[in-house]
């Protein structure tokens, strides 16, 4: 069904001209019984001529219901790209991607604003909550703005779980970085989507921070069954994770089952030679 | 530094787009009011240099108030000028204004708002005020001359006849001449209808007499020399210029009007501007904390508090530069387009180029540039207390300068708002209007300087009826999130609000009273009868509707303007059995029996200032001079009879014309004669008959005038305040482009982007709206207080116009937040979150 798929994607970009020639090795994940969201032959070009960059080149990858994976690769190899567009925050130039059976790439702008209110959740960086809001209110603020009722029970786990009961009422200018991430964490979450997105959470935080975040995250799949994706460059968070995938210049190089931070740093030694053998 | 500023603005230019926009309108309405109105009074003052007779002479009038008959000489006058020694030739003229001239259609001819004059015929063409240009000299009462502009407009030809009204009668002329319009004077290009001299001074004065005699000096004498000859042959009653001292009098008098008018315009833009500056003020504020890195790096890197604070500073006066430049161009560019659309009119006002004075260019920049410049200070002084610090942190937050300082001058200034007040409430009358005006000035400064404190609390009850969505939470959020920018923003609107709803107030009750005045003033009389414009008409009249069936009565009043002490009052002349009924008179004392004797009634107000009681006498200067007049009683006032009240046979003593000013017609039980009056009166197009309810909205013609003038002025106040908000949403986009990308992102669709920014600026509006309508209306029902023997005796809140104010303000909230929620609408996602 997958390699059909991959098939269809690669044909696709083939009709498009922008396939250079299929590029191996493909990374097979491992079969679940149902797949939360798919990206299929995603290609992702910008500018043109000199200027030319492919951010993605003919990425699939499956990410299986329940289970937590992480992206890792050098700076500027399409790591976020790829996220952005499984998130439906950007176009693929060519691929396609499902959430569920939804072919998200085909849905008008309308759709696919709706489509991340309620099924997607979003965790960047820094930045990620609105700064006049509370951070109950922040959290609730995908339900509010889908006009959703509350599933209160839900959202009690969650903000257990955050482990900021007591600070709900506070601005985000008066909680730390860490618990601003926490709380962004929380938002993701509130809306029970079918997964969590998550760019570098920690990478402005430090480890006490981080280790806060990621087993939240963390539990977040394993006692609730959540998806989750995230990007990371550190090894230790890529070891929360299930599975890590590893990109480099837009392409998917490797994988990693039930990751130690050991067995990150190998593979990413490994990969850095190989690439420093082909350059 | 000043690179630096200039470096700024380029790069920034689309943040200061409205800015610029502001000042630009603020300065065209400076330009070209003072550009049209120069070029206007140069044109005029061209009329003066054409005087022709060496010498003139008037009557001196004692009055001093151009109303009723004006001030004559006499033959024997112009024959004692003609008598001083190095005079040629005395020639005596006549020259009255408000005359009718009808057209082929019968109605009056449009003059765009010039008098006409009346003349006579003159006996010397050298040192006649207009030239002769075609047909010969008209004779008797059925024959004319007209002017050519006038006859031309109309269609008139030589041989046809012309029906003219004037002050005294109507009648019906054979045209026979083609003049110019006059010349030179006050009456230059007007339109002129002449005709021979004693036909001339009978239709137009009523009696022998001439406005003025032009003099020729014989060849050699000096014209100064002859002038003080003359002088001191006549003495004090006339008054004896030469051509020079004519055209600097002319020039005087036209420099005083237009001044006037121009400080009149300039008074509005300088609102306009004000409006303005909170426009300014929020864009350097914003921009100035979206640059607080860069300038916080200036610092650290060595730059001094006052070089960052002059580089803000230079920013300023480019903006300030730019728009005044656009701005004096615009306003240049207008009044040439008015002056076309005048010349198009086909006017005898002479022409000349467009006037742009030096100083109307040293206006505009230095309004324009002071302006901005004063407006940016506040944000270009914290400009420079950045720490150099804030340059290393990751978010600068600012600390706001605590609002104390700002309450302690709001405070005061209330306080001294409310001392005004108390003041102003006491005062009767004008004065008390006027220090009202001014309390409420001060209190809307003090509301500016304190509503950042209330802002936050007025925008959550304002809002609350919005409901709780998120969007709409958010939009609430961004309207308190910045409590000065918002009440600055709203401030703008405020003030305009307040003048329109202040004036709407005022007019209104001014509407109301002019109408209970009237009801209260007329008693049994159906119908009013008077004339526009000439204000007088022909006794004739009387006499025709006496005779009208269906009429009982028809009562008389004469009016003319006279001098009492020193204020200039109405003096009325009334038919007998006037004051029985027709007009509702309340005497204070006195009764209305002394009247028929010879005595006056005296206006309660005036009765006061003279500090006059019945039995007592006064003297009141006419333009006959002075007569004494004893107090028969004291006038409660009437509307209808403001003035000093004789009988008619008194009247005519005291100078007064022989010719009606208004009629009051009692109809006989049962009858209606409104339409055969009209039927009888067909040849006197400039009367107008009407019922008390007619009257009335005759009566409230020149509020309704003055509203729509004023609220056009004021109009550009408001414009300015809505792009204020336009601004503040615009930038305040801008300024959150990272946060409406994090929205976007977790799934605000568009609409709801635009509901919040919908909401934010329906916050500011509102705030802004019941904050001035609040002002507004409070200030104005005060001011009808105080003035409520002056002319405002009833208040009238126009509660519907003021609920669609409000409504509006709501709409424009509406509009205002169009093109900046296209514009957020329009954000890419991922670009908007990537960006600093
Ligand atoms: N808007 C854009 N226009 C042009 N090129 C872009 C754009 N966005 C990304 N790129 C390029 O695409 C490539 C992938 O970028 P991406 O942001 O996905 O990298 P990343 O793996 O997330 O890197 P990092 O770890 O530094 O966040 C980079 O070479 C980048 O220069
Ligand atoms: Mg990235």
């Amino acid at each position: 069904m997958a390699a059909g798929w991959r098939l269809v994607g690669g044909w696709l970009a083939a009709v498009r001209g922008r396939v250079g020639g299929a590029k191996e090795p493909r990374v097979d994940s491992v079969r679940r019984m149902s797949v939360a969201v798919r990206g299929s032959g995603l290609w992702k070009r910008y500018g043109s001529g000199q200027t030319q960059v492919d951010a993605l080149a003919d990425v699939t990858a499956e990410f299986g219901q329940g289970r937590f994976t992480a992206i890792m690769g050098p700076s500027g190899s399409g790591k976020s790209t790829l996220l952005h567009c499984l998130a439906g925050l950007d176009k693929p130039t060519a691929g396609q991607v499902f959430v569920g059976d939804l072919d998200i790439t085909r849905l008008p702008e309308k759709q696919l604003t709706h489509l991340r209110r309620d099924r997607i959740g979003f965790v960047f960086q820094a930045f990620n909550l609105v700064p006049t809001l509370t951070a109950l209110e922040n959290i609730t603020l995908p339900l509010d703005l889908a006009g959703r009722k509350f599933d209160q029970e839900w959202l009690d786990t969650v903000i257990d779980t955050i482990g900021l009961k007591d600070r709900l009422g506070h601005k985000p200018s008066e909680l730390s970085g860490g618990q601003q991430q926490r709380v962004a964490c929380a938002r993701a979450l509130a809306a029970r989507p079918d997964v969590v997105f998550a760019d570098e959470p920690t990478g402005n935080l430090d480890s006490r921070s981080s280790a806060d975040v990621l087993a939240f995250l963390h539990r977040s799949v394993r006692d609730f069954g959540q998806t989750v994706v995230m990007v990371t460059h550190d090894p230790t968070a890529a070891s929360y994770a299930d599975r890590v995938l590893f990109l480099a210049d837009g392409e998917l190089r490797s994988e990693l089952l039930d990751p130690t931070a050991e067995s990150v740093l190998d593979t990413m030694k490994q990969l850095d030679a190989t690439a420093a053998a082909a350059g | 530094m000043v690179r630096l500023g200039l470096r700024s603005v380029l790069a920034h230019r689309s943040r200061f787009v409205l800015c610029t926009v502001a000042v630009l309108l603020g300065t065209a309405f400076v330009g070209g009011a003072m550009v049209f109105t120069d070029t206007l009074s140069a044109a005029l003052k061209k009329n003066f240099s054409g005087s022709t007779a060496d010498i003139t002479v008037t009557p001196v009038d004692p009055v001093g108030v151009r109303t009723g008959r004006p001030a004559t000489l006499t033959s024997d006058t112009v024959q004692r000028i003609a008598a001083v020694p190095g005079v040629a030739g005395a020639n005596p003229e006549l020259l009255v204004r408000d005359v009718q001239i009808l057209g082929a259609d019968g109605k009056p001819t449009e003059t765009y708002g010039l008098p006409t004059y009346g003349g006579a015929w003159p006996r010397d063409a050298a040192t006649a005020p207009f030239r002769v240009l075609d047909g010969r000299p008209p004779w008797g009462g059925s024959q004319l001359a007209l002017d050519q502009s006038t006859a031309s407009r109309e269609g008139y030809v030589v041989g046809d006849q012309v029906r003219v009204v004037t002050g005294t009668e109507a009648v019906t002329a054979e045209l026979t001449a083609i003049t110019s319009p006059p010349l030179s004077g006050p009456a230059a290009g007007a339109p002129l209808v002449t005709f021979d001299p004693a036909t001339a001074q009978l239709l137009l004065l009523g009696e022998p007499g001439w406005t003025s005699v032009g003099v020729a000096v014989t060849a050699g004498s000096d014209p100064a020399t002859v002038s003080q000859a003359i002088t001191k042959s006549l003495g004090d009653n006339v008054q004896v210029r030469t051509a020079d001292q004519v055209a600097a009098a002319g020039e005087n008098a036209l420099d005083d009007a237009f001044g006037g008018y121009s400080a009149v315009l300039v008074l509005f833009a300088g609102l306009a501007l004000f409006v303005g500056a909170f426009l300014i003020v929020n864009t350097f504020a914003m921009l100035v904390v979206q640059r607080s890195r860069e300038l916080a790096m200036l610092r650290a890197i060595g730059a001094s508090r006052g070089q960052v604070t002059a580089s803000v500073l230079v920013e300023g006066l480019v903006i300030g530069a730019i728009g005044s430049t656009l701005g004096l161009l615009l306003g240049i560019g207008v009044a040439a387009g008015i002056r076309f659309g005048y010349r198009r009119l086909d006017l005898s006002i002479p022409d000349v180029a467009l006037q742009v004075h030096p100083g109307t260019v040293v206006a505009c920049y230095l309004v324009g540039i002071v302006v901005t410049v004063a407006a940016a200070y506040p944000a270009a002084r914290r400009a420079g207390r950045f720490p150099p610090m804030a340059a290393l942190r990751d978010e600068v937050a600012l600390p706001e300068r605590s609002l104390l300082f700002r309450l302690a001058i709001g405070g005061f200034m209330l306080l001294m708002a409310v001392v005004l007040y108390l003041i102003g409430v006491r005062a009767r009358g004008l004065t008390g209007a006027v220090l009202l005006a001014f309390a409420a000035a001060i209190t809307l400064l003090g509301v500016v300087m304190t509503s950042p404190l209330v802002s936050r609390y007025a925008v959550r009850a304002l809002m609350w009826p919005f409901g709780r969505e998120a969007p709409v939470i958010l939009g609430r959020r961004n309207a308190e999130r910045n409590p000065r920018r918002t009440s600055a923003t709203a401030s703008a609107l405020m003030i305009a609000v307040a003048l329109i709803s202040g004036l709407l107030v005022i007019a209104a009750s001014a509407k109301a009273s002019i109408e209970r005045d009237i009801t209260d003033a007329i008693g049994t009389s159906e119908l009013v009868v008077s004339s526009d414009d000439p204000a007088t008409f022909s006794p004739a009249v009387a006499d025709r509707i006496g005779k009208v069936a269906g009429v009982e009565s028809v009562h008389r009043v004469r009016q003319q303007q006279g001098k009492a002490g020193d204020r200039t009052v109405q003096v009325s002349g009334v038919s007998d059995g006037t004051l029985d009924g027709p007009i509702t008179a309340k005497l204070d004392a006195g009764s209305l029996d002394g009247l028929g004797g010879g005595q006056a009634l005296v206006p309660r107000t005036l009765a006061k200032t003279l500090d006059l009681s019945t039995g007592e006498t006064f003297d009141l200067t006419t333009n006959t001079g002075r007569h004494g007049l004893t107090v028969a009683g004291i006038l409660a006032p009437n509307r209808q009879l403001n003035a000093i009240v004789v009988s008619l046979p008194t009247y005519a003593s005291i100078g007064g014309a022989t010719t009606d000013s208004v009629l009051y017609v009692d109809a006989a039980p049962g009858a209606s004669p409104a339409g055969a009056i009209r039927a009888e009166l067909k040849d006197y197009p400039t009367i107008q008959v009407r019922d008390q309810q007619a009257y009335v909205a005759s009566a409230r013609g020149p509020v309704n005038v003055a509203l729509g003038v004023i609220g056009m002025l004021l109009g550009l106040a408001i414009l300015i305040a809505i792009l204020g908000i336009v601004n503040t949403l615009a930038l305040g986009v801008v300024e959150r482009t990272r946060e409406i990308g994090l929205l976007r992102a977790i799934g605000m669709d568009r609409p709801q982007l635009r509901r919040m920014l919908r909401v934010e600026s329906i916050a500011i509006c509102l705030l802004g709206a019941l904050l001035g309508l609040a002002i507004g209306v409070v200030f104005a029902a005060s001011v009808q207080r105080v003035m409520v023997d002056d002319g405002l005796s009833v208040l009238d809140v126009p509660v519907p116009q003021l609920l669609v104010a409000v409504l509006l303000a709501g709409a424009v909230g509406v509009l205002a937040a169009l093109w900046p929620s296209r514009r957020a609408a329009r954000l890419d996602v991922l670009r908007a979150i990537a960006t600093e």
